[in-house]
């Protein structure tokens, strides 16, 4: 190519001018390299919103109550960092190029972390003192103080006492707490206790928006689409197949996704089925979403038109609409809420049929399953026939493997000339056995 | 305390005048934390026509995607400062936090450790590197995660927002 020759030739005198200057200061390297700084540069994305007042503090995390960063402004609130880094299998760095400014140098880093701060609701953050320890001991009215000591008491190394101080801060996390809590005025203090309940609508309400504004495109086929979709049956089976099933729930899927994407999102246009297993948030902790349904054995054919093969039923939008919220509200509890009271949550969902009635859903899915068994059972049957075949297919063609192996060797070991006589076309000619023979 | 409460400062006194930098996120790993001297030598990415952008590194060709970072963000390059650099300074918001730490009953001195991030570039779009061909949207957890997490996290804390900012103004 003639672009790297031109680069070579380029560095080629810059080089030789770097030996010659580095030569001079030390002896041991060809390249003087500037030492490692000891503080690598980190690439952070933060809000615009945030103000030069914000800091990064370490919190309780709600989930899992360890120590987590957190970047907390006085005015624009609380965020949390979410770190993306590369798998151990596609190594990246970062190389930072300096702009035009002659100044900075440009830099480079080992590890490529990206440190996402996106918002967070402080409710979640205040959300381990209010379900308090045990589940069995009665909650009392309390004041915010007591509970956010009881938050600071957890973890030594929370700063949330030094947070707590800034402007602005304290009636934002008590606005928060009020929300999901019975309160009582107690002098010119408010009491506070969790009421389950209004907590459940709050977090009911976050989840209709977030399903109703629209999933991010990998979570809606993972954990909508994939999940809905019914296994692929040819015409000839018994099945009904209802003459609207030609177009295949994941397309319609893919429609209405694109529709409700939010246009950050939308510009994405690669349709492979992605996995969310490097998203720290997103990852395991969404998979008991996925209900008990299992992964459909075949996939769905993006093309609906195929007259032959088509779905057995197709997900009505009503399930649609309520496995979208199903899978956003098992997100919320999974990422901001302790196991204990996420547990309760549930539990409250179920019972709670006015609020979210996820009947049609259920309905839909156990026919789901019952389908899928059946289509499992039919390809099982058609397994077994085939198992037979295949072990002695499979002996024969380790017999034959082996043969071929010892030919090689054979092969390995012959002369070059042998080999070419064997070429030699010996039709017509005598059998060297002839000669042999007793005249 | 293992964690000091960190402040990002820049070393630029005006926001004007800040250097805007291009992080690469190459698909290899350099072993090297830190500067690295000029890079003209060895690195020249040349924008395509498709908008995405070639560049040979160590005689590999690498296609690059720009990638803008989603609305109302901003990416920052900071580096820890050293533990040393003064960390009070007379400065308008830092001594508005300075005299409130003061009227906590005077715990400012024995609060938990302050240092601070120095600020080194900013930068509003980044380039993600691939061998040969741009990364995949959909596999590559640098997009999906700008893209989707940052609109999912809006989502779930938007609701609150209307209440929440009426809280902060009274």
């Amino acid at each position: 190519m003639a672009r790297t020759r031109s680069t070579k030739g380029t560095t080629a005198p810059s080089t030789s001018t770097t030996t010659t200057k580095t030569t001079t200061a030390t002896t041991t390297t060809k390249y003087s390299l500037p030492a490692e700084s000891e503080n690598p540069p980190r690439v952070f994305i933060l809000p615009k919103k945030a103000t030069p007042a914000a800091r990064i503090v370490t919190l309780s995390n709600p989930r899992y109550a360890r120590p987590s960063r957190y970047l907390v402004c006085p005015e624009a609130g609380f965020f949390e960092f979410t770190r993306i880094s590369a798998p151990k299998t596609a190594p990246r760095s970062w190389l930072l190029e300096a702009g035009s400014s002659a100044a900075a140098e440009a830099q480079t880093t080992k590890g490529a972390e990206l440190y996402l701060a996106s918002p967070i609701d402080p409710l979640f953050l205040v959300l381990p003192a209010l379900a308090g320890s045990g589940q069995q001991k009665k909650r009392m009215f309390l004041t915010s103080d007591d509970h956010f000591d009881a938050l600071s008491e957890s973890s030594a190394s929370s700063h949330l006492s030094e947070v707590l101080r800034w402007p602005g801060i304290r009636p934002v996390l008590e606005r928060r707490m009020a929300a999901v809590c019975d309160t009582v005025e107690a002098g010119d203090e408010s009491m506070f206790r969790l009421n389950e309940s209004k907590l459940l609508d709050e977090i009911l309400a976050k989840t209709r928006r977030m399903s109703e504004l629209g999933f991010p495109k990998s979570m809606e086929e993972k954990f909508v689409a994939k999940v809905l979709e019914a296994p692929i049956l040819g015409v000839r089976s018994s099945q009904a197949v209802k003459p609207t099933g030609t177009t295949t729930a994941a397309a319609q899927e893919e429609e209405e996704s694109s529709a409700t994407q939010t246009p950050s999102a939308a510009d994405s246009s690669s349709e492979s089925q992605s996995t969310v297993s490097s998203l720290k948030t997103s990852a395991s902790s969404l998979s008991e979403s996925s209900t008990s349904a299992s992964t459909p054995a075949t996939s769905v054919d993006d093309d609906g038109t195929e007259p032959v093969i088509s779905n057995a039923m197709t997900a009505p939008a009503e399930a649609v609409r309520l496995q979208r919220l199903r899978v956003s509200f098992n997100f919320i509890c999974s990422s901001y809420v302790a196991p204990p009271l996420a547990a309760v949550l549930k539990d409250k969902l179920a019972e709670a049929k006015d609020k979210a009635d996820f009947k049609v859903l259920d309905e839909y899915l156990t026919q789901l399953t019952e389908l899928r068994q059946e289509a499992v059972a039919a390809r099982a049957v058609d397994y077994s026939r085939k198992h037979t075949l295949d072990e002695e297919e499979d002996e024969r063609a380790e017999k034959r493997r082996k043969k071929e192996e010892e030919d090689k060797v054979k092969k390995a070991n012959q002369s070059r000339g042998v080999n070419k006589l064997k070429k030699v076309n010996t039709t017509g000619m005598k059998k060297m056995s002839e000669f042999f023979k007793k005249k | 305390m293992a964690h000091p409460i960190l402040s990002f400062e820049s070393a630029i006194s005006s926001p004007d005048s800040q250097t805007k930098a291009t992080p690469n996120l190459l698909p290899c790993r350099v072993h090297h934390d830190g500067p690295i001297g000029s890079v003209e030598t060895y690195w020249e990415p040349k924008q395509g026509e498709d908008g995405s952008s070639t560049a040979f590194f160590r005689g590999r060709k690498l296609v690059g995607k720009t990638v803008k970072l989603p609305e109302g963000y901003r990416g920052v390059v900071a580096a820890k400062a050293d533990k040393s650099s003064p960390v009070a300074r007379p400065d308008d918001e830092l001594n508005q936090v300075g005299d409130l730490e003061g009227e906590g009953e005077g715990e400012g001195e024995s609060g938990p450790e302050q240092g601070s991030m120095q600020v080194q570039a900013e930068f509003d779009e980044m380039v993600i590197w691939g061998h040969e061909a741009t990364v995949d949207n959909a596999e590559d957890p640098y997009t999906r995660g700008m893209e989707e997490m940052l609109s999912l996290a809006d989502l779930v804390r938007q609701l609150s927002v209307s209440l929440y900012l009426s809280g902060l103004k009274c």
